[in-house]
C-alpha cells in the first residue's frame, strides 16, 4: 500500500517534471523565434553528420527526386528522411518539429530516470559500493539532464544527435530492466544513426549479462555475447537494407559513415580532429585517421577489462571518451555524458578535481563561443583562439573521465581495504 | 602501275584546280570587320571580328587554308565538334551602355570560359577529351586551361544549344562540357597567340590596331573563338572559325600619351561640373555625364594606326564601320570610300582602296555652343535596351554563413522575358538549396511599389546536380519567368568550408573567385525552340564574386600536431595510469625506483652538505690569517 502510494508520488513528480521541462522548451521555441536557427548554426551543437540545416536541405533533396548521397551536404542516416518528410514541412509549421524534439528529450529522460532508480551505479550484481545509500534517485538525475543548459540548448538547436542519445540510454535503460534484444535493437538504432554507438556493444552485453544472471540456471557470458552480436549485425543488416530499399543504392554507407572515418568534412567543432587533420601534411593524413581511430576504439577493451564488476562506469567513461575524442563531436554528447554522471553520486567525494574541472568546463564554455566569433566574425583572432579553447574544453572533459574513473575504482578498493576509507593513497 | 596514274593525273589536275579554286571561294572565304560604337560617358565600344570557313572535306584531309592549323589539329585529336573559348577581363555596364554585342553571345565571365560539344561513346570518354582539349588549349593560348578539373567541369542541361549545324547521327553522341576559371588574369600573353590564328596575323587589316597595352587597359574586353560546323541551304558544310574581340574603351584613358601614363589630378579649371546641381559652387563639383565629347583618332585610342586593308578579304567588304548619328562629323584618309546603308543611316561603312597605306579615321571635336549647338544626341546612338539587367552579390557577414543575391530586371514595359540562370559554384560553397527563394517587386500594376512579397512561380524549373567535396563544384541551372516591369530578388544561403591547409593558394586571405552566373535569355515566342535549330539565344554574364574563407594559421603545422598529439597523450596517460596501476596506503607497499633516488640523492646532499661545511669550518681560519697578515 505504502509502496503503491510512493511510487504514485513518484510518477506524479516526474510527471510534473517532464511538464516544466517540456513547457520550458516550447516556451523557448516561441517566445525567441530566431533561437532555433541560431543556435542550429553554432558549431557547438550542429556537426556536419548532425545539423539540422543539413538535414533540412537532405530532406528537400528527397522530397524533389534527388539523391542525397549524391552531394557533399548531407551525411546523416537516410531513414531520418522519411520521419521528417512525414512532419509538416519545418520552415512553415516548425512547432510539430520542436514537439518531436521535445518528445525525444522526455524520452531520453524518462530511460535516465529508470537507470538511476535501478540502483546500478551503486550496487551491480558482482560490486555493492560501501556508499551505495548515497545516491540520487531518478527524478533528481532526469532533472538534471532536463535542465542542463547543454541539453537545452541541443534540443533548440536540433542536431540528429538527439535521437542517438535517446537510443543510446533506451540501449541502457532495456539492458538494465533484463529486456536484451530490445537493449540490442536500440544499440543498433544508435550505431545506425552515428556508427560510435557500436564502441559500446562489450560492457553493454556484460550489462544485460549480469542484469538477467540467474544463479540457477547460469548461461555463459560468450553464448549472450554471441547473441546479442547476432542480434545486432541482424538488426543492422535490416536497417541497411531498408536504406538501401529507400535510397536505391549504398552511396549513404560512404557519405554517412565514410566521412566519419575519413573526414573530408573540415567544419569546426569542439573536438580535436578538425584542426589536426586542415594542419596535416597530406602523405600522414591517413596514417593519423588510423591512429585516431584506433585511439578512440583503445578504450573500449581497457575500460570493459579493468571494471568488470561495474558495467555502467564503463558505459559512463565511454561515453565520455567518445564526448572528446569522436571525429565530430558536440555537447549533445557531453550532456549525454553529464546526464550519466550522477548515477555516480556515492563517488563524488572520491573526486579530486571538481573545483579544477568544473572551472575548466565553465571557461571553455562561456570563452569558446567568444573566441570562435573572433576568429570568425570579428576578423581579430585567428584559427588558433578557436583551436586552443577546444585543446582546453577537450582536457577539462578527459580531466572529469579520469577522474572519475579513479573515483570508481578507488571505490572498488576500499571493499578490500575498508580501514584506508579517508586515508592517503597513491598508486603504484 | 603507280607512277603511271599519277603523271596522267597531273594534266587533268592543272585544268581542274582554277575550277576548283572558283568553286572554293564562297566556301573557304575570309571576313574581317571593326565595328566603333561611340557610347554614352565618353567610351568607345570597338568589335573586331574575324571569320573564315573552310569546308568539312579539306579539314578533314588536313588541307587547311584560313582555318589555323595549330587549333584545328587539336580539335580533330580531341574529336572536338563545336569549341567556344573566352578571355574576358572587366564588367559591361549595362545601365549606362545599354544591350550587349551580339547579344552577349560571343562574351564570357571575367577570367577564362570554355565549353565544346565532344564526340565520345561514354561519359568516361568524353571527360579523357576533355582533359586532351584543356591541356592542349592551355599550351596554346598560354592560360591556365589545364586547371579546369572535374570540380571546375560542368554539363549544362539547358543553358547552352549547339549553334553549329550537326548531323542527327553526331548529335547523339555529343557531350557538352563547360569549364570556367575566374581567376585567369587575361593578359597579352594571350593575345600574341591569339592574333597568330588570324590569316594576316596582326601585320595588316583591322587586327594590326589590336595592342595589349589598349585592350587590356579597357573598362571591358571579350576575346572569344568560336569553332563551328554551318551548313548554308543548298551548300556544302563548312567548318566556321570566328574570332572576336570587343572592348569598352575609356576614350581619356585611351588617349593619355604612352610616355606619360600616370594620371594625374585634372586642375580645377579643366573639371567639367554640373552646374544645374544647386550645391555646386567654387569649391564643388559634381561631374557631368558626359565628361568630354567624343574627340579622338583611330591612331589615338588603339595608339598604333590601321595598316591598310587585309588582302585575303573580299574586296567588296567594308573593314571599318561605325555606328554614329548621320549629323556626327567623321573623317578619313583620302581615297576611302564611305558606304551608307539605305535602311539604316547611323550606321556608316569605309571601303579601303587596294593598297597598304595607312587607315586614318577622326572624330572631331564639336562645339556645344556657338551658332550650331551640339547635344549628346549628335554624339551618339542611344543605346538599346537590355532585355534583362542582371547582378549578383554575396550577402551576410563572417566566415562561416552566407548569401548570395542575384537581382534581375525586366525592363521591358510589355513583354516578359524567359530566361536560364546558371551557377557553376566552387565546391567549398556548400549552399542550401532549400533556401533558394525568389521574391519579386512589381514597378506597374496594381501592386506597384509595394514591398517585396514571395513569389516562387517564377521559377519555373530547377535543374540541380549538388557538388561533393573535392570531387565536382554545384551546378545549378534555373529556368525563371519573370513578368513585365518586374525585379526579382533571388536568394540562397551557404556555407563557408574550411579547407586543408594545402588547398589554398598562397594568397588565402584575398578569397576565392567565383565564377559568372551565365544567364541565357530564351526566345520570346516558345514555338522557336521547338522549331528544330534553336532560334537566336542571347547572353548576359554577371560579375564574379571574391568568395572569403576562414583559414587556418599556414605557419603551425608542426605545432598544431604536436600540441593535440600531447593532449590526446595527457589523456591516454592519465586514465590507463589510473586503470593499470594498483593503490596503496600512502606509506604502504614497495619503494618506487624514484623515491629510492631521491632518497639517495638527498643522502649525497646531506653527506656533501657536511663536508663541504667541515671545508668551510678550515677555509674560514685559513682566510682569517690572510687578512691579519694584510692588515
Amino acid at each position: 500500500m505504502t509502496k503503491d502510494k510512493m511510487s504514485f508520488q513518484a510518477t506524479a513528480g516526474t510527471a510534473g517534471l517532464f511538464v516544466v521541462a517540456a513547457a520550458l522548451r516550447l516556451l523557448l521555441f516561441t517566445a525567441f523565434p530566431g533561437l532555433p536557427n541560431l543556435l542550429t548554426g553554432r558549431v557547438e551543437i550542429s556537426t556536419p553528420v548532425t545539423s539540422f540545416k543539413r538535414l533540412q536541405e537532405g530532406l528537400f533533396l528527397y522530397n524533389h527526386n534527388v539523391n542525397p548521397y549524391d552531394g557533399g551536404v548531407y551525411h546523416q542516416a537516410p531513414l531520418l528522411l522519411p520521419l521528417f518528410s512525414l512532419l509538416p514541412d519545418p520552415s512553415t509549421y516548425p512547432i510539430f518539429t520542436y514537439i518531436l524534439y521535445t518528445l525525444v528529450d522526455l524520452l531520453s529522460a524518462n530511460a535516465l530516470y529508470k537507470i538511476a532508480e535501478s540502483g546500478e551505479g551503486g550496487a551491480s550484481r558482482l560490486y555493492s559500493s560501501p556508499r551505495k545509500e548515497k545516491r540520487w534517485n531518478g527524478y533528481v538525475v532526469a532533472a538534471l539532464f532536463l535542465f542542463n543548459p547543454f541539453t537545452i540548448a541541443t534540443c533548440i538547436g536540433r542536431p540528429t544527435s538527439v535521437f542517438t542519445t535517446c537510443a543510446i540510454l533506451h540501449a541502457v535503460a532495456k539492458a538494465l530492466s533484463g529486456n536484451i534484444f530490445t537493449s540490442m535493437l536500440s544499440l543498433s538504432f544508435a550505431t545506425y544513426l552515428s556508427m560510435y554507438p557500436l564502441l559500446l556493444l562489450p560492457p553493454m552485453v556484460i550489462l544485460a549479462y549480469d542484469r538477467t544472471y540467474n544463479p540457477k540456471v547460469p548461461k555463459s557470458l560468450a553464448q549472450l555475447a554471441g547473441m546479442c552480436t547476432l542480434a545486432v549485425s541482424a538488426s543492422l543488416a535490416l536497417l541497411f537494407l531498408s536504406s538501401y530499399a529507400l535510397t536505391g543504392s549504398w552511396e549513404f554507407l560512404s557519405s554517412t559513415y565514410g566521412i566519419q572515418l575519413t573526414l573530408t568534412d573540415l567544419t569546426p567543432n569542439a573536438g580535436l580532429w578538425w584542426y589536426f587533420f586542415t594542419e596535416m601534411f597530406d602523405s600522414f593524413r591517413s596514417f593519423f585517421l588510423g591512429v585516431f581511430w584506433l585511439h578512440l576504439s583503445s578504450y573500449t577493451p581497457a575500460l570493459t577489462i579493468r571494471l568488470r564488476q561495474q558495467p555502467l562506469a564503463v558505459i559512463t567513461l565511454l561515453l565520455g571518451i567518445f564526448a572528446i575524442f569522436k571525429p565530430y563531436p558536440s555537447i549533445a554528447d557531453t550532456s549525454l555524458f553529464l546526464s550519466l554522471v550522477p548515477c555516480f553520486r556515492h563517488v563524488f567525494p572520491l573526486l579530486r578535481y571538481s573545483f579544477v574541472t568544473a572551472s575548466v568546463v565553465l571557461y571553455g564554455t562561456f570563452l569558446g563561443p567568444a573566441f570562435y566569433h573572433l576568429w570568425i566574425y570579428a576578423g581579430s583572432g585567428n584559427a588558433n583562439f578557436f583551436y586552443a579553447i577546444t585543446l582546453v574544453w577537450s582536457l577539462g572533459l578527459s580531466l572529469i573521465v579520469s577522474d572519475l574513473a579513479f573515483a570508481v575504482l578507488r571505490d572498488e578498493w576500499e571493499v578490500e581495504r575498508p580501514e584506508m576509507r579517508g586515508k592517503e593513497i597513491r598508486q603504484i | 602501275m603507280q607512277p603511271f596514274s599519277l603523271s596522267s593525273l597531273i594534266p587533268l589536275l592543272t585544268f581542274l584546280v582554277p575550277f576548283v579554286a572558283a568553286s572554293a571561294a564562297p566556301a573557304a572565304d575570309y571576313h574581317e570587320q571593326l565595328n566603333l560604337k561611340p557610347l554614352p560617358q565618353n567610351s568607345l565600344l570597338a568589335s573586331f571580328n574575324f571569320r573564315s570557313n573552310t569546308s568539312l572535306p579539306e579539314f578533314e584531309a588536313h588541307n587547311f587554308r584560313f582555318f589555323p592549323r595549330s587549333l584545328g589539329q587539336i580539335l580533330q585529336h580531341a574529336g572536338t565538334r563545336e569549341l567556344h573559348l573566352r578571355f574576358s577581363l572587366g564588367r559591361w555596364d549595362a545601365e549606362t551602355w545599354g544591350a550587349r554585342p551580339w547579344e552577349g553571345t560571343k562574351e564570357g565571365g571575367t577570367g577564362v570560359e570554355l565549353w565544346a560539344w565532344l564526340e565520345a561513346e561514354s561519359d568516361d570518354e568524353a571527360d579523357h577529351k576533355w582533359l586532351t582539349l584543356t591541356n592542349a588549349l592551355s599550351g596554346l593560348f598560354c592560360a591556365s586551361l589545364n586547371f579546369i578539373d572535374s570540380t571546375r567541369t560542368t554539363r549544362p542541361v539547358m543553358s547552352f544549344r549547339p549553334e553549329g549545324d550537326h548531323p542527327n547521327t553526331t548529335m547523339a553522341n555529343m557531350h557538352l562540357l563547360h569549364g570556367v576559371l575566374p581567376r585567369e588574369v587575361v593578359c597579352t600573353e594571350n593575345l600574341t597567340p591569339f592574333l597568330k590564328l588570324l590569316p594576316c596575323k596582326g601585320k595588316a587589316g583591322i587586327s594590326s590596331l589590336l595592342d595589349g597595352h589598349k585592350l587590356f587597359d579597357a573598362s571591358w574586353q571579350s576575346m572569344a573563338i568560336d569553332v563551328k560546323p554551318v551548313c548554308p541551304t543548298g551548300e556544302e558544310c563548312v567548318l566556321q572559325i570566328e574570332q572576336t574581340i570587343d572592348m569598352v574603351l575609356d576614350i581619356d584613358r585611351s588617349k593619355r600619351p604612352r610616355d606619360n601614363p600616370i594620371p594625374r589630378p585634372i586642375p580645377n579649371y579643366e573639371l567639367k561640373c554640373n552646374t544645374t546641381k544647386s550645391y555646386h559652387a567654387d569649391d564643388t563639383c559634381f561631374p557631368t555625364d558626359s565628361l568630354n565629347a567624343q574627340e579622338w583618332t583611330l591612331n589615338q585610342i588603339f595608339g598604333k594606326s590601321m595598316l591598310g586593308k587585309c588582302p585575303l578579304t573580299d574586296s567588296n567588304v567594308p573593314p571599318v564601320c561605325i555606328q554614329a548619328p548621320h549629323t556626327r562629323d567623321v573623317f578619313t584618309s583620302m581615297d576611302v570610300t564611305e558606304l551608307k546603308e539605305p535602311g539604316n543611316e547611323n550606321q556608316r561603312c569605309y571601303l579601303l582602296p587596294n593598297n597598304e597605306e595607312e587607315f586614318h579615321l577622326a572624330l572631331p571635336f564639336m562645339p556645344r555652343d556657338g551658332d550650331h549647338p551640339k547635344t549628346d544626341a549628335d554624339e551618339f546612338v542611344q543605346p538599346a535596351t537590355p532585355l534583362l539587367y542582371a547582378e549578383r552579390s554575396l550577402t551576410g557577414h563572417g566566415q562561416e554563413h552566407g548569401g548570395v543575391q542575384a537581382i534581375l530586371t525586366n525592363p521591358s514595359p510589355d513583354a516578359e522575358v524567359e530566361f536560364v540562370y546558371m551557377e557553376s559554384l566552387p565546391w567549398f560553397m556548400r549552399i542550401y538549396l532549400h533556401t533558394l527563394k525568389a521574391r519579386i517587386s512589381h514597378r506597374t500594376g496594381s501592386d506597384a511599389g509595394q514591398s517585396l512579397r514571395d513569389d516562387n512561380d517564377v521559377i519555373k524549373e530547377i535543374y540541380y546536380r549538388p557538388f561533393l567535396d573535392r570531387q565536382r563544384g554545384t551546378q545549378l541551372e534555373i529556368r525563371m519567368k519573370i513578368p513585365p516591369g518586374s525585379t526579382v530578388f533571388m536568394t540562397y544561403d551557404f556555407e563557408k568550408t574550411i579547407l586543408r591547409y594545402t588547398e589554398y593558394p598562397p594568397d588565402a586571405n584575398r578569397g576565392f573567385d567565383v565564377a559568372a552566373a551565365v544567364i541565357t535569355i530564351l526566345p520570346s515566342n516558345s514555338t522557336a525552340m521547338t522549331g528544330g535549330k534553336a532560334a537566336r539565344m542571347s547572353n548576359l554574364r554577371t560579375t564574379g564574386m571574391l568568395l572569403n574563407l576562414p583559414t587556418p594559421d599556414f605557419s603551425m603545422p608542426y605545432n598544431v600536431i604536436i600540441f593535440t598529439s600531447t593532449c590526446i597523450a595527457l589523456a591516454f596517460g592519465g586514465l590507463y595510469n589510473i586503470l593499470v596501476r594498483r593503490f596503496v596506503g600512502r606509506n604502504e607497499g614497495p619503494e618506487v625506483s624514484l623515491v629510492k633516488l631521491r632518497k639517495k640523492l638527498q643522502d649525497a646532499v646531506q653527506k656533501f652538505k657536511g663536508r663541504v661545511q667541515e671545508r668551510l669550518g678550515v677555509a674560514g681560519k685559513g682566510a682569517k690569517k690572510v687578512e691579519g697578515k694584510t692588515d
